[in-house]
């Protein structure tokens, strides 16, 4: 597993919201897959102290990019990062999204800065839909970003800035109009409302799929078990057993 | 020429004196990809019980200044599962073990040891935590009372030979005292010192960050605190510690081993850092080489008054 020093590439604005980080570790790059993370140490100090754990956005080559959103204090010192300052990076950690659905229509439904993981997975297999909920206009991602995705995206803003307006849920459920359950797979990730509301839909049609979870982390391996979801075998690490867990493991 | 840094407890010979602190280096092969575990001094297991516990509800860790709030719980498989699937991994690897223990009652502690004291090949000592400050029952609430401390040693004592540490906090009172009670009751070594208790406010929320309202607090903000214990205690009896509390740097290591400390271990940097203790293990040997310091022993407990 790789444990080291990278430098910053790139780091910059995309949108009203997101930023994007670019750095190279081959590594990491080589082993990393959709839904996995990086646990990431902005700088070597007591305030703030711990990692930050941070999905793959995609990555090229030997190049991996994050998309994040400025929270807290260690998103804004990231957020002042300059090309050839150094990072420690710590990964790839965690169980991804599944890549085979046999059979079945796979429909991605992302949220907020949920998107990130959805956006590797829509690029490394094909997907039938991909839904994407924004606040407003300000989230929403630049065409270029989304144009490796293999399949139709479509966009809902609260505020009707852009796409339809109301919750991405509305997409699902109009999209499932038109499709049988059994033939569908759905895999999320945004902020909890959005992946409760997601699953809820999905259980009461019979639906699979999976959900990657955010839940607050230290350690990123399993050690401190300070990250743990309950699931159908008891409560687990969401660092080691997820953070992608299947709809029917979790209660 | 390396410097000598194997460190001896009664019988027990330590490569070194880097150990990792129970609770913050998993179960069993978490960091395995990130380190090597035979380099490390000594292993100190998470804290098991009799029984699985599923230990606190979310969230159970917070982020503070120079350090972190925790309230796991004492999560664990129990006793059953660390015989099946945890003896035979440490089986394989020549690192002192040395499994911390916790219990409800005193019918649990007697199980605990009687049941390691039958795996002394890989077992090598006991902690015994008396001080969790995170569950209701066996944790440094229940545990605040002196006779109920002195119970739990006395019947491990009963139970095993094996070498047996108790991992203190001062939420158990006075530990000077507590210390000098335990040695008599025939402890080999102490464990100082576990988490302080404490609490994190979301004002954003107006809620409290961890659903269990406090959490022990751990990092280089206890330190200074833990470092005053560590030399108190040295100073006052002839026990064996193992220091814990901050440990970020070989200078914070060397800190504890200047005041006395058998051997530091490695908590809460571990989570920073993987390889936290072998930058550490090396510092130490880069000090004692600086100065000409050719075993640990002419340097541990060494601290001299500041020349006037
Ligand atoms: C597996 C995983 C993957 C993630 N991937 C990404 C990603 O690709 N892009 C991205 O921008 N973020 C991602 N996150 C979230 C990211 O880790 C947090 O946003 C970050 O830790 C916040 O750090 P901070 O120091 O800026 O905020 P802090 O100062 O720690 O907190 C500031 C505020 O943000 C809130 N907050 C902190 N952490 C989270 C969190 N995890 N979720 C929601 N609110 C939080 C706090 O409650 C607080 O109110 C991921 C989290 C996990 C667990
Ligand atoms: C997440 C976490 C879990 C811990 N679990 C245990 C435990 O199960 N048993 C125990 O005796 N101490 C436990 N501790 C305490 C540590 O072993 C150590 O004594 C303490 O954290 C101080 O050292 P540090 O500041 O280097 O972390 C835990 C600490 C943390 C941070
Ligand atoms: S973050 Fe430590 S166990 Fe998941």
């Amino acid at each position: 597993m790789v444990n080291q020093f990278v430098t910053v590439l790139e780091n910059r604005k995309v949108n009203g919201q997101f930023y994007k980080l670019i750095f190279r570790c081959r590594a990491l790059a080589k082993h990393a897959k959709p839904g996995q993370f990086v646990n990431l140490l902005v700088n070597v100090s007591y305030d703030p102290f711990l990692r930050r754990p941070f999905s793959f956005y995609r990555t090229i080559g030997d190049r991996i990019e994050i998309l994040y959103e400025v929270l807290g204090r260690g998103t804004a010192l990231l957020a002042n990062k300059k090309k050839g300052e150094a990072l420690k990076v710590m990964g790839p950690l965690g169980r991804g999204f599944k890549r085979i659905v046999k059979n079945k229509k796979r429909i991605l439904v992302g949220g907020g800065i949920g998107v990130p993981p959805l956006v590797f997975l829509g690029e490394r297999t094909v997907v039938d839909y991909f839904l994407i909920g924004a606040k407003s206009y300000k989230e929403v991602l630049p065409a270029k970003e989304l144009s490796r995705v293999h399949g139709k995206i479509l966009y809902s803003t609260n505020d009707g800035s852009y796409g339809a307006k109301g919750y991405v849920t509305g997409l699902l459920e109009q999209l499932l109009r038109k499709e049988s359950p059994q033939s569908l797979f759905i895999q999320t990730c945004g902020p909890r409302p959005m992946v409760q509301a997601v699953m809820e839909i999905a259980r009461q049609r019979g639906i699979e799929g999976e959900v990657s979870l955010d839940e607050t982390m230290a350690c990123g391996v399993g050690a401190c078990l300070g990250c743990v979801v309950e699931t159908r075998e008891g409560w687990v690490p969401s660092c080691t057993h997820g953070p992608v867990f299947a709809f029917k493991e979790l209660r | 020429m390396t410097p000598d840094l194997t460190t001896k407890i009664k019988h027990l010979e330590f490569r070194n004196p880097v150990a990792v602190a129970s609770g913050t280096f998993g179960t069993k092969d978490e960091y395995a990809s990130y380190m090597d575990y035979e380099q490390l001094g000594a292993i100190i297991t998470k804290t098991i019980t009799v029984q699985p516990r599923q230990g606190n509800p979310m969230p159970r860790v917070c982020e503070t200044v120079g350090g972190m709030l925790n309230a796991i719980g004492l999560q664990n498989k129990g006793l059953e599962d660390f015989l099946e699937d945890k003896i035979p991994y440490f089986e394989k690897i020549r690192t002192p073990l040395i499994v911390n223990i916790a219990g409800e009652s005193l019918d649990d502690f007697r199980i605990l040891a009687e049941t390691l004291d039958g795996y002394k090949n890989v077992v090598k000592a006991i902690e015994i935590n008396l001080s969790c400050p995170n569950v209701e029952v066996g944790g440094a609430t229940f545990m605040r009372k002196k006779e109920r401390i002195l119970s739990v040693v006395k019947t491990v004592r009963q139970e095993t030979d094996l070498i047996t540490f108790a991992k203190l906090s001062p939420e158990l009172g006075d530990l000077n005292e507590i210390a000098g009670l335990l040695i008599r009751e025939g402890v080999d070594g102490l464990s100082l010192i576990n988490t302080l208790k404490g609490m994190a406010v979301d004002i954003e929320k107006r809620c409290f960050r961890l659903a269990n309202k406090t959490g022990g607090l751990s990092g280089p903000a206890i330190r200074p605190v833990a470092l005053r214990y560590v030399y108190e205690i040295k100073k006052a009896y002839k026990i064996p510690v193992i220091a814990s509390g901050g440990i970020m740097t070989a200078s914070d290591a060397l800190e504890y081993l200047l005041v006395g400390a058998d051997l530091v271990a490695v908590g809460t940097a571990n989570f920073i850092d993987p390889h936290a203790t072998g930058n550490i293990l090396c510092g130490i040997l880069d000090y004692c080489r600086r100065y000409r310091i050719a075993r640990l022993d002419d340097l541990r407990g060494t601290l001299i008054d500041i020349d006037q």
